[in-house]
């Protein structure tokens, strides 16, 4: 349903006086609009066990309205919707704005077979159970719901999913191992990126950045958690290479040239997709980066290993030691198209003296030549590190593991300062490198070969406009004495060759959102693109590519907007609102072992073990609700989830409206008094219409403390009504006779258990609700006139209620009991009148807050707003018939409205011009 | 009043049991469901049977088993027994 739509009542809410409005006028012949903010029609009554008095099965009650509601061809039911506003049209008609928030369910395709809920990963409280239980971030409203359609809870996209630049479900797989689901945790990184292993020990993991626990104790550790989940992957027996997966052929041919993280990413993403994918390898071994880059002590060859095996399952070939000058020359070899992914592989020199002595080489070189196993020769040699960036630490720290005599490194930045990461620099320091920040190089000195380098006071190294531009104290000066000097001072993209737009800083020209160059068949990601950057942007680069390129190829429009459009990010303190309190639980250390002289290359940071994972994970707080994790996804039969589901506004021109927005309860812990919140047994009366509903919480009527089942059970009456001190003297009406009900299937259901109702009086007034007060009385139940002022807990559990005992003369009074049930009553709903704000009239609400009947007595259910009416409990608390009855009062009044605007129109019209 | 200001800070404190948020206890339904099917391995268990042998409060364990029941990993055994307790036992699985 979009854009405008035309109908001749707008019904809001959709308990049993929404319903009945809707079917009413339904049945009249109008075209009726239900809008309905849960995911089933049916409001409160589905929810209740049976009715007073007559004891019949609500929900048997129920549904067949609610299935009447939905089937009617007269009306049209929006669940799991919104009224965002209602705007006279200053004729007696409306028109309503409305937001359809997304299901992410195919409503049309879902079988209501409840396999994702049985698979999902996140726990919230059921609000359908009244918070007895839980639900899952997917669910079914209840048993009977009407659609009985799954919807997925989603309030955003968790912060850490976020900030993943790969598109890395990071919330998706804390959730997996939290449940144990290690090898679908692989799975679903694997979905983003081959490099599950390398980015679980090498990535900066912006994700722990952002995570909300991160405001509490301390962020998950949610790096190490997909490090845990490769290991575990690799290390399972799985020998080797994965098994080769035949996809079948679409029978184009893409070249990826480099094969770095945005290349192998890219070239699994067209492999999966039916393309011949070549990697084009200038190097001996792939890997990019992370094979000539990272030292093994932070990723060892072998995860490189595994990681790139995964690329290769899929038919993919590697060709390395094969340079590419002229990418687009290779359409000539039958490429379809090509990805340029060739990151930035050459050194940014000094340019002070010296630099061409024997004896000064580069940072990058120096790292590939150490991984690939190359001699370096730094045995007992005194070496000079220079730069303040990650890869002058990685430089400084293998130098170090190659037995060299001292480590010295220079650094423009002050400590703070440095690009390379504080617990970088730490572990630098810790292993016995010693660290001149804030000093420049001024010359190398040497005969031939290096000797020394002169330093000097670097003052400054941006100017104003934030460029680079060191300034020295030129007065201030040293000498160090070194034999190697490796210079880490920056890289740049080698792109001269390559015929395409580039950059001034030679990274190549190309639209940042598809990623395709100036030529239509070369596309470009990663680092020779961004410049120097991190594996994780440089994966998401290679995703994005991946996907332009098959659209591409398939000769659709490459629209930015669609790749990984994602919801908002959900806020954080929107998150952290949802508890009160938290349980201190602390973030895990790390385990990095820091040697004061490594001499070997063996990774610092230990695996993580089950445990520590699993209580790493259990420390995640499910900020999106829906973790993204995808068991839905893999086990729905009806292919019916649509995680891209988005929110749709629509808008309608309506005749009349009917407000039935129904009731709140009143918050039991309104009145601390009685414990609810804090003694386990003490409940609220909905919660025992749940639990003694046929679709409760629980296997029968049992204690939330310990399950027991109980005995002595006590009813106080009047919580939160005709009570100044909650602001409330109205009497709510249904909460004697629902109380008398439930006492009455109580006995039904514990013969041996006894009631008791504490009592201000009871009122029963209705048609057999007198009779069916005295049959309570006259199977057993207890009834007490007395208010009770406190209650207590004992150590097993049970309640003593400090009472006034008012038929023995007002003493005071103690009873123990198992279980308590506090009456509680009815509050307006709210929001109500806001629906009409913007409005010149506004919709005027009573002296309590319902919303207000221009004459309850002479014309119930006509608000102040002409063409507005209210139906049900959204007047004042009503029970089930009396809200069936005002909901006809209220419908014959917007029946009465259309028909006078009907008249009125025809008379306009006869009126000759 | 502005949202920021209705926006309460979260409290962290130490676990004081039988204090902790209904949201937070319902959350662990995750962890905790491998330590209670590991539990009730050795056969059927009441709610306090099964607290004791995981070592949480009774009132965690009965949102955990009820959450398990619900979604089809233990069920009761039908009668209760002198003290006024079911018994939960592993079931299979749907589709498992
Ligand atoms: C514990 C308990 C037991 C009870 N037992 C009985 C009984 O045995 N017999 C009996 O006669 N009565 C009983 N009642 C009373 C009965 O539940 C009410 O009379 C009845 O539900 C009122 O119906 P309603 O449609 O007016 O409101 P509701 O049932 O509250 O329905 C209102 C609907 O409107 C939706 N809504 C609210 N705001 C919006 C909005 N802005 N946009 C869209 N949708 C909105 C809500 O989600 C809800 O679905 C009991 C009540 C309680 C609490
Ligand atoms: S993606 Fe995972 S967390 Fe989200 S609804 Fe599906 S199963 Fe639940
Ligand atoms: S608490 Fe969990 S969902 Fe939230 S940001 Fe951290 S890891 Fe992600």
């Amino acid at each position: 349903m979009k854009g405008t739509t035309k109908y001749d009542a707008l019904v809001v809410g959709s308990g049993i006086g929404g319903m009945e409005s809707a079917l009413k006028l339904g049945d009249m012949g109008y075209k009726v609009l239900v809008v309905e903010k849960d995911a089933s029609v049916g409001g409160k009554m589905i929810l209740l066990s049976k009715v007073f008095p007559t004891l019949d099965c609500a929900s048997c009650i129920s549904t067949p309205k609610m299935a009447a509601t939905i089937h009617h061809p007269n009306i049209d039911v929006l669940t799991y919707a919104e009224v965002d506003g209602i705007r006279a049209n200053g004729d007696g008609t409306y028109r309503a704005r409305i937001t359809q928030r997304p299901k992410f369910i195919d409503e049309a395709a879902c079988t209501g077979c409840r396999q994702c809920e049985m698979a999902c990963n996140v726990a919230v409280p059921d609000e359908f159970n009244a918070d007895l239980v839980s639900r899952r971030a997917a669910y079914i409203a209840f048993p009977q719901a009407v659609p009985k359609k799954a919807v997925i809870d989603r309030a955003g996209i968790s912060p850490c999913t976020g900030a993943c630049p790969a598109g890395i479900k990071a919330h998706g797989y804390v959730a997996r191992v939290r449940s144990g689901e290690y090898e679908q945790a692989f799975d679903l990184v694997l979905e983003a990126t081959p490099l599950v292993g390398s980015l679980g020990r090498a990535c900066y993991a912006p994700c722990e950045s952002e995570c909300t626990r991160g405001e509490l104790e301390g962020p998950l550790p949610i790096r190490r958690l997909k490090r845990f989940i490769a290991d575990a992957h690799y290390g399972r027996g799985r020998d080797g290479d994965p098994e080769a997966v035949a996809i079948e052929q679409n029978g184009k041919k893409v070249a990826v040239v480099g094969s770095g993280p945005a290349g192998l990413t890219a070239a699994l993403q067209l492999a999966r997709k039916g393309y011949g994918v070549t990697i084009l390898e200038a190097a001996e071994q792939a890997g990019g980066m992370l094979r000539l880059g990272i030292p093994a002590y932070r990723l060892p060859n072998e995860v490189i290993d595994h990681d790139i095996s995964n690329v290769t399952a899929l038919g993919v070939e590697i060709r390395t030691g094969v340079r590419v000058d002229d990418p687009a020359g290779l359409k000539d070899d039958g490429f379809d198209a090509v990805l340029v992914a060739t990151g930035t592989h050459k050194a940014v020199r000094l340019r002070v003296p010296g630099e061409e002595l024997d004896g000064v080489r580069s940072a990058l070189t120096f790292l590939a030549d150490v991984k690939l196993g190359k001699d370096v020769g730094l045995s007992g040699k005194k070496v000079l590190v220079v730069g303040g960036g990650n890869v002058a630490i990685d430089a400084a720290r293998s130098a170090r593991r190659l037995g060299a005599a001292s480590v010295d490194q220079v650094s423009l930045e002050c400590c703070e300062e440095m690009p390379a990461h504080d617990f970088e620099v730490e572990e630098a320091r810790a292993e016995g490198i010693t660290l001149h920040d804030g000093w420049g190089i001024d010359h190398f000195e040497g005969d031939g070969r290096l000797q020394a380098a002169e330093i000097k006071v670097c003052t400054c190294v941006f100017d104003p406009d934030g460029r680079f531009h060191p300034e020295y104290d030129e007065t201030q000066r040293d000498i160090i004495a070194c034999d190697v000097v490796i210079v880490a001072a920056g890289m740049r993209a080698d792109t001269e060759t390559f015929g395409l737009e580039t950059n001034g800083d030679h990274t190549l020209v190309a639209d940042p959102g598809t990623l395709q160059t100036a030529v239509p068949h070369i596309f470009a990601a990663g680092d020779v693109v961004t410049g120097p950057t991190m594996i994780t942007t440089a994966v998401g680069q290679g995703r994005r590519a991946a996907f332009m390129i098959d659209r591409y190829l398939q000769g659709q429009v490459l629209d930015p907007g669609l790749f990984d459009e994602p919801l908002p990010v959900v806020d954080k303190d929107t998150v952290l609102a949802r508890q009160q309190v938290y349980d201190r639980r602390e973030p895990l250390e790390s385990n990095a072992v820091m040697r004061a002289a490594p001499t070997d290359f063996e990774e610092t940071e230990g695996p993580m073990t089950e445990d520590e994972a699993f209580l790493g994970a259990a420390r995640c707080l499910d900020c999106g609700v829906c973790s993204e994790c995808h068991a839905c996804v893999d086990v729905c039969p009806a292919d019916a989830i649509k995680l891209d589901d988005r929110p749709v506004a629509i808008e309608a021109e309506v005749g009349t409206v009917v407000l039935a927005t129904g009731f709140n309860l009143f918050p039991a812990d309104a009145k601390p008094q009685y414990g609810y919140g804090r003694f386990k047994n003490v409940i609220t009366g909905m919660q025992m219409d749940r639990l003694l509903a046929p679709t409760r919480p629980y296997n029968a009527v049992l204690r939330p403390s310990d399950g027991k089942v109980p005995d002595n059970i006590a009813y106080i009456m009047c919580t939160g009504s005709r009570d100044e001190t909650v602001d409330n003297p109205l009497c709510s009406k249904i909460c004697c006779m629902y109380s008398v009900k439930q006492n009455q299937l109580i006995m039904g259901a514990l013969p041996l258990a006894d009631v008791t109702v504490y009592y201000i009086d009871v009122r029963s007034v209705g048609k057999g609700y007198d009779e069916f007060y005295q049959q309570a009385r006259d199977m057993g139940c207890n009834f007490v006139k007395g208010r009770v002022s406190g209650i207590t807990e004992t150590e097993e559990g049970n309640l003593t209620l400090r009472y006034e005992d008012i038929e023995n003369g007002g003493a005071l009074a103690e009873a123990e009991h198992d279980l308590v049930v506090l009456a509680v009553g009815v509050q307006p709903s709210r929001g109500v009148a806001e629906l009409f704000a913007g409005n010149g009239d506004a919709l005027a609400l009573d002296d309590h807050y319902y919303v207000g009947e221009v004459d309850e007595d002479l014309d119930p259910g006509r608000t102040n707003l002409p063409g507005v009416f209210v139906a049900g409990a959204a007047a004042g608390a009503k029970d089930i018939p009396d809200s069936i009855l005002h909901a006809g009062a209220a419908v014959a009044q917007a029946a009465a409205h259309l028909e006078r605007a009907r008249v009125a129109d025809e008379a306009k019209a006869k009126v000759p011009s | 009043m502005t949202q920021a200001t209705e926006t309460r800070r979260p409290v962290i404190r130490d676990a004081v049991p039988g204090r902790r948020d209904v949201r937070e206890v319902v959350r662990d339904e995750q962890v905790m469901r491998r330590r209670i099917l590991e539990v009730l391995a050795g056969g059927p268990m009441t709610v306090p049977e099964i607290a004791a042998a995981v070592e949480r409060p009774t009132h965690e364990v009965m949102f955990w088993v009820m959450g398990l029941r619900k979604y089809g990993w233990v069920a009761e055994i039908k009668e209760v027994d002198d003290d006024g307790y079911y018994r939960y036992q592993v079931v299979e699985r749907e589709g498992s």
